[in-house]
């Protein structure tokens, strides 16, 4: 497991990052990352949801109530322009700091 | 299985968000648990374990209860305080400290309260505006208006409400008695029945009749929403 710190930093990207291939709900999200990750990166409720808040006052995300074949509401958020232009910004950024850590400290990013 | 959306209402009481934005919260965070709480029977586990494990997602409700109010809430949290906290609390003592200088350039006269017995004192033990007491329940009106209006908390309105007797109340618990220990020659003539006269002529009465005012305001508009 990666220590909280550092998941906290890469949290929004890998939020908005899974959110690249299409509308997902909470629940989905959580499951997809954990998924995408091989459990590495983690999201408890208490963790996803504020997060997922946030993004939606930054602008980055858009949530909106969908309803599903078997009657279930659900929150399904969906990235915006604005969300879609700052993911190669921030993917810039995290690969420049692995590239730094692994000049360093011999850490790969692969 | 449990009702999970009576289970986070519960958890996350008191949040300080609107009844729709509420509402929205309760609803998603509960589906979120019941999709797992599903998973997890679905993948063979007991209902009691399933519980347990939907509900370690959360620590700590209060925690989690006031993330979500910082990252729902459409203001900076300073800008909350000021339109929760500062910004009545001051007008309130704005407001009351102008009446009172009205009233002492053109209003009734105040009642001095007579010095007993021996001879004549030099200073009055206590001077009370009653004409201004009569108008600090708007005062505390005002303030509990403007503040429940921003969403303020209960202890919040209560000191918005109070706040025009904080000099008073300062100046009577630190200054008078910091001035009788330094000080001989400040309050040499101060005797303890003058001290609580005056306390109770500038905080108590004015404390009451503020919250007078005050407390309706907030419990009416408080039952409303």
């Amino acid at each position: 497991m990666i220590a909280s710190g550092i998941k906290r930093g890469t949290a929004e990207l890998a939020v908005l990052s899974v959110l690249e291939s299409g509308a997902l709900h909470g629940y989905e999200i959580a499951r997809r990352i954990e998924q995408q990750t091989k459990g590495s990166l983690r999201f408890t409720l208490a963790a996803l949801y504020p997060m997922l808040y946030r993004l939606e006052k930054q602008r980055l995300i858009r949530g909106t109530w969908e309803t599903s074949p078997n009657g279930r509401r659900r929150r399904c958020y969906r990235l915006t322009p604005a969300g879609k232009k700052s993911l190669a910004p921030l993917r810039g950024e995290w690969s420049k700091l692995f590239a730094a850590l692994h000049r360093l400290a011999r850490v790969s990013n692969a | 299985m449990p009702d999970w959306q009576k289970l986070v209402r519960q958890r996350l009481h008191g949040i300080a968000l609107d009844d729709d934005d509420t509402a929205q919260v309760v609803e998603e965070l509960a589906s979120h648990l019941e999709e797992d709480y599903q998973f997890s029977v679905a993948a063979g586990a007991p209902e009691q374990l399933a519980i347990r494990r939907a509900l370690r997602h959360v620590h700590d409700w209060n925690d989690l209860k006031s993330q979500i109010e910082s990252s729902r809430q459409k203001e900076l949290p300073m800008t909350r305080r000021v339109s929760q906290f500062w910004f009545p609390g001051f007008l309130t003592l704005l407001l009351a400290m102008a009446l009172l200088m009205l009233i002492e350039a053109i209003g009734p006269k105040p009642w001095v309260s007579p010095a007993w017995g021996g001879p004549p004192r030099m200073a009055p033990v206590a001077v009370v505006y009653f004409s201004w007491l009569l108008t600090l329940p708007f005062v505390g009106a005002l303030g509990a208006y403007l503040s429940n209006r921003a969403g303020a908390r209960r202890w919040a309105v209560f000191c918005c409400v109070t706040f025009p007797i904080f000099p008073y109340l300062a100046f009577f618990m630190i200054g008078l008695p910091l001035a009788a220990i330094l000080d001989d020659h400040v309050a040499h003539n101060i005797v303890l029945p003058a001290f609580f006269i005056g306390f109770g002529a500038w905080v108590l009465l004015p404390a009451l009749a503020l919250l007078g005012g005050g407390l309706p305001v907030h419990y009416f508009s408080g039952r409303k929403a």
